[in-house]
Order: structure tokens, then sequence, then C-alpha cells
């Protein structure tokens, strides 16, 4: 856990003085990411700077497990920090294994250990030892070399990672995937994460809470969802941009918008004639139909009109189902290229879940700007 | 052939001499990197300090040889080192110095500041990045500077013999006193091919020193 309480850095002294951070307190909980957001010279390197004290601070307290940091040597607080910065500084000097197995070796671990550690680390960054070990950084491109700056700050095993812009360098195509992989890697490792961005898309996909500075002051600090949706100033909601209702769409699930409980469901051996009779009942215009828990596809009033076998004899196949923890975005996209109008959606086994429609979306954005209408 | 008849009869001479000029060369080079090497290292951390060692190593550097042994001389002389290896090896040393601190600055300057800052986030001590990153960064850079202090000493060498300090510039100084060509000629071969050998073996040096992936670097 991170503790910052009232800090301030001021650089300079007297009438040149600037106040780099400002009275700023929050907390970081354990195995939490929190993305320092804001625009350029906000302040928030710095205060990343100085929770490892690669800067001063001018007051108040920062706290590292309990412990004020001000007591602690600079060089031990910082072996116990992983560091990934956004110009990655691999050693150029030295091969992938050393670059990753320099902290174990100052921290003196025997020599298989680090063996081991080196290995299992390349692996978790999926880049095959047996290749890369041996070569040197400028062999590797910008989105390899990153991942040996995460595998050369996890290499002490640290609970805590500082990370400065750590994916800003690198092309966005590579950017995407490398933040998917990082995601991955903290939902098995749990890390405390502090993480500075400029990015706002960034930012909603990695965080659990954003922190938002302006000019050295923290402005707000909440979950992505809620900064989204309830932005406290103009300034956040213009920093977050005039697209945020969209951006939400990104972290919400499908499971969380779908129709669990459909009416317009039919079983594979229900009859035709007794499915035109539920058409014309409740007046639907498709039904879905289900086999064994999975839905087969669709079946509509003119496919079942003049058949007498069961409707799984004429049901029509989806070609697209959509996963329960597929993001809105994700599927209102494929409903705006496609004639369909409602989507089943089901789990990984395909087991169906429910059905998913242009409204239950909209519903679902709504609820969440139910605050923020006035 | 007159050169290889005077090497033929002065063989042992010219051995000794090339023997002395190698000894002082190296001690006076030796003793410049133990001292250079260190204070370029110390003063990349003190700017105002810096300005100051590299202005006084370059006025150092400006002063003609003859001159230098001269200026020596009334300094060195009560302790009875007024003439000899004592004052070339004090001269040599002092010429050294500016293109072996010189280096050694930039080249610790020069490593990006970047892996300075991952390398003391990572809880590198000054130490550990001085010894893992930032030296062996500054090698080949501080290797050209070991090869010119080198070389210029080699032809610096030379007219130390005016001083009594020996070495291949004896056959040349005694060769001009007595208008005897071969002995000159032999003299000034000497010197150059020394001078030639000495380059080439520090360049060598430089290659088996710097690290591969700088190498790889380089080529990109």
């Amino acid at each position: 856990m991170i503790e910052y309480k009232n800090v301030k850095k001021v650089y300079g002294e007297g009438e040149t003085a600037v106040t780099a951070v400002n009275d700023v307190s929050f907390k970081i909980v354990q195995g939490e990411v929190v993305v320092f957001l804001g625009p350029s010279g906000c302040g928030k390197t710095t205060l990343l700077r100085m929770t490892n004290k690669l800067e001063s601070v001018t007051s108040g307290a920062i706290s590292v497990g309990g412990r004020n940091i001000r007591e602690i040597d600079p060089v031990r607080l910082r072996r116990s920090m992983g560091y990934v910065i956004q110009q990655i500084g691999l050693f150029p000097n030295k091969t992938i294994f050393d670059n990753i197995a320099m902290v174990p070796r100052v921290l003196k671990w025997d020599r298989e250990k680090i063996n081991d550690r080196v290995q299992t680390l390349m692996e978790l960054v999926k880049l095959d030892p047996e290749i890369y070990s041996s070569r040197y950084p400028v062999e590797l491109s910008g989105g390899q070399q990153q991942r040996i700056g995460v595998a050369r700050a996890l290499a002490a095993d640290p609970d805590i990672l500082l990370m400065d812009e750590p994916f800003g360098a690198i092309d966005p195509i590579n950017r995407d995937q490398i933040q998917d992989e990082f995601m991955r890697l903290q939902a098995r490792l749990k890390k405390t994460i502090a993480f500075v961005s400029h990015d706002i898309h960034e930012a909603i996909k990695m965080a659990d809470k954003i922190a938002i500075f302006r000019g050295g002051q923290l402005v707000q600090y909440d979950t992505p969802e809620v900064i989204l949706t309830q932005p406290k100033n103009k300034f956040v909601s213009d920093f977050v941009g005039a697209d945020r209702a969209l951006k939400v769409l990104n972290l919400i699930r499908a499971r969380d918008a779908m129709n669990k409980n459909p009416k317009n469901i039919l079983r594979a051996d229900t009859p035709c004639p007794e499915a035109m009779k539920f058409f014309s009942e409740k007046s639907r215009t498709s039904a879905i139909v289900i086999k064994d828990d999975k839905p087969m596809g669709y079946v509509t009033p003119r496919l079942v009109k003049f058949e007498e076998g069961p409707v799984s004899d004429v049901v029509e196949p989806y070609q697209v189902f959509v996963e329960d923890d597929e993001p809105l975005r994700d599927v209102l996209s494929s409903m705006l290229m496609d004639s369909m109008t409602t989507y089943c959606v089901v789990d990984e086994n395909g087991t169906f879940k429910g059905s998913i429609t242009y409204q239950n979306i909209q519903k679902k954005i709504l609820e969440l700007y139910e605050d923020d209408t006035d | 052939m007159e050169i290889l008849d005077f090497i033929r009869e002065n063989f042992d001479q010219a051995l000794f001499l090339t023997w002395e000029h190698i000894w002082i060369v190296f001690l006076s080079l030796f003793i410049a990197m133990i001292t250079g090497i260190p204070t370029g290292i110390a003063i990349t951390r003190n700017e105002a300090l810096a300005k100051k060692v590299l202005n006084t190593a370059n006025i150092l550097m400006t002063v003609p040889s003859i001159a230098m042994f001269g200026i020596m001389l009334p300094f060195l002389a009560p302790m009875g080192w007024g003439l000899g290896k004592v004052p070339a090896v004090i001269a040599l040393v002092l010429y050294s110095e500016l293109p072996i601190i010189r280096n050694t600055y930039i080249a610790i300057k020069n490593v990006d500041p970047a892996l300075v800052d991952a390398g003391r986030g990572l809880g590198l001590t000054r130490w550990n990045l001085l010894k893992e990153v930032e030296i062996p960064l500054a090698i080949p850079v501080i290797l050209a500077g070991l090869r010119t202090a080198a070389v210029m000493n080699i032809g610096i060498g030379a007219i130390a013999a005016y001083i009594g300090a020996g070495g291949l510039g004896v056959f040349i100084q005694q060769g001009i006193a007595r208008s005897y060509e071969a002995m000159i000629i032999t003299g000034a071969l000497g010197v150059s091919l020394l001078a030639i050998l000495v380059d080439s073996l520090m360049a060598l040096l430089e290659r088996a020193l710097t690290s591969q992936g700088l190498k790889i670097q380089g080529r990109q």
C-alpha cells in the first residue's frame, strides 16, 4: 500500500519557486493499478518519482507499507519497487539476460536462483529465453525491449511497480497488445502499481482507479466508471473527452447489459405450427432456438409458416455470438456493421446466457449517467 | 645500405634506446591513466570544477615541450631532478592528462540520462551504476583518449632526449649534432614505427574491450 499525505514538491526558492505537486493526499490499495493521469506539467511524473525518492519530498509524507519513506534508505526502497520508464533504458552493453539479472545480482542471489528467475520472467513476458537471453537490447524491437523492461523491473519480485508512461513510445498496434499482455500479467501477479499516463484510453483500460491531476493538484480520484460518468468538473469532463459515453462502453461487459431472461425463446423440438402461434400471440418477429442450453440460431414467422416439423429443421444459424465478457463497445460495433438487432450472449462453453439489443445497451448507459443529467 | 649497416653495428644500443623509450612513455601513460580517469569521472559530478580542470589541462597541453622542460628545470633542479628521466616523465604525464581527462569526462557525460535514471530507479548504487553501465559504455571513448596520449607521448618522448632522458631521441639528437644521416634516420624511423605499432595495438585493445552490444549498435 502506498499513501500520500499532503505531499508537496517545490522546485527552487523565493520568487522563482515552482510548485510541481501541491498538497496531494490519496491512497493506493494493495494489488490495485492506479493511473496518474493529466496533461504534461501536472505533477504526475514528479509524484511518481517522489515515491521511490528519485525526487525529494518538500513537505508532507509518503508511506509505503505503513513506513514513511523518509526513514528508508533510497537504494533499499528502490530495490523493493520495480521501475519502468518510457525510454525503456535497457543497458545496451548487457545481454537481455544480464539486464534482467541486474537487481538480483546486486542483491547477491546465487546463480541458480538468478537463472531460474530470468527464465521464468522471460516466459512471463512471452519472449523465448532460448532465443533472446543472449541477445543485446539493440537487436530487439521497441515492444520487445519494453517487455524486457517490465521483466527487469519484476526481477526481484517487488510488491510495487512504478511505471512512467511505459508504453508511450511504442507504436499503437504493439501498444494495444502489450497493454493486454500486461493486464493479463497483472491479473496473475496482483502487484500494487502506480502508472503515469497522459492517455485517457490507456487509463480507462488499465486502471482500477484513476487519479487526475492538474497544475500539481489532485482533481479527482475514482474508478474509471465514475470518472467517465460523473466527472467532478469541467476540466475532468474535457479531459476525458466528449465521447466519454463511448469510452464507458469499453468498461462494461456484455453480461452486465444483456437481458438475462428473454421471452422470445423456443426449444429446438417445438413444432413449427406452435411456433407460428407463439409469434402471432406475442406479436414477435423472431425467436431464439435453444438446444441443450446452447443457442442454435433463430427462426422468424416467414421460416416456420408452412412447415410441420420441429423448428430445429428450419433454424437459421447465428453468424456471430457475443461472449459474456466482451466489452459493449465491440458488441455495438458488430451491430453497426450487421443487420442483426439481437445477439445471443454465451459463456466460454457456448452455453446460452441471454440476449442483447441496442435497447439493452442504451438502457445500461442511461443508468450509469443518471446522476449526471442535471 | 648505410642505415642497415648502422643498425647492425649499433644493434644493442638501438634495442636499449627503444626499450628506454617504451618504458618512459608507458610509465607516464600509466600514471596519467590512474590519475586522469578518476579525475575525469569525478568532475562529471561538478560542472564548475570540470571547467577549471579542463581549462588547466588545456593550458598545460599548449605549452611547447621544449619550453615545458625548461620551465620545470628550476623547480626540479634543487632536488637533483632538473635533467634526466624524472622531468621527462612528469612532462609526459602532464601532456597526457588532457586527452585522458577530457575523453573520460565527455564519455561519462554522454551516457544516456535515461539509462542512469533507469539504473537509479532500479536501486543501483552510484558505484554499481558506474561499474556496470557508465564505464563499460564510456570505455571506447576513454581508450581513444589513451591512444591519442600514447601516440603523442612517443613523439614528445623523442624530444626528451635533449634533457638527457634517453630513448630513441638520442639517435636523432646526436645524429644532428654530428650530421650523421644514418643515425638520424634510424632514430626517426624507430620513433615512427613505435608510434604506428602502439596506435594499432591500442586500436585492437579498444575493440577487445568494447561490449558486443555496443558494436552491434554501431553497425546499425
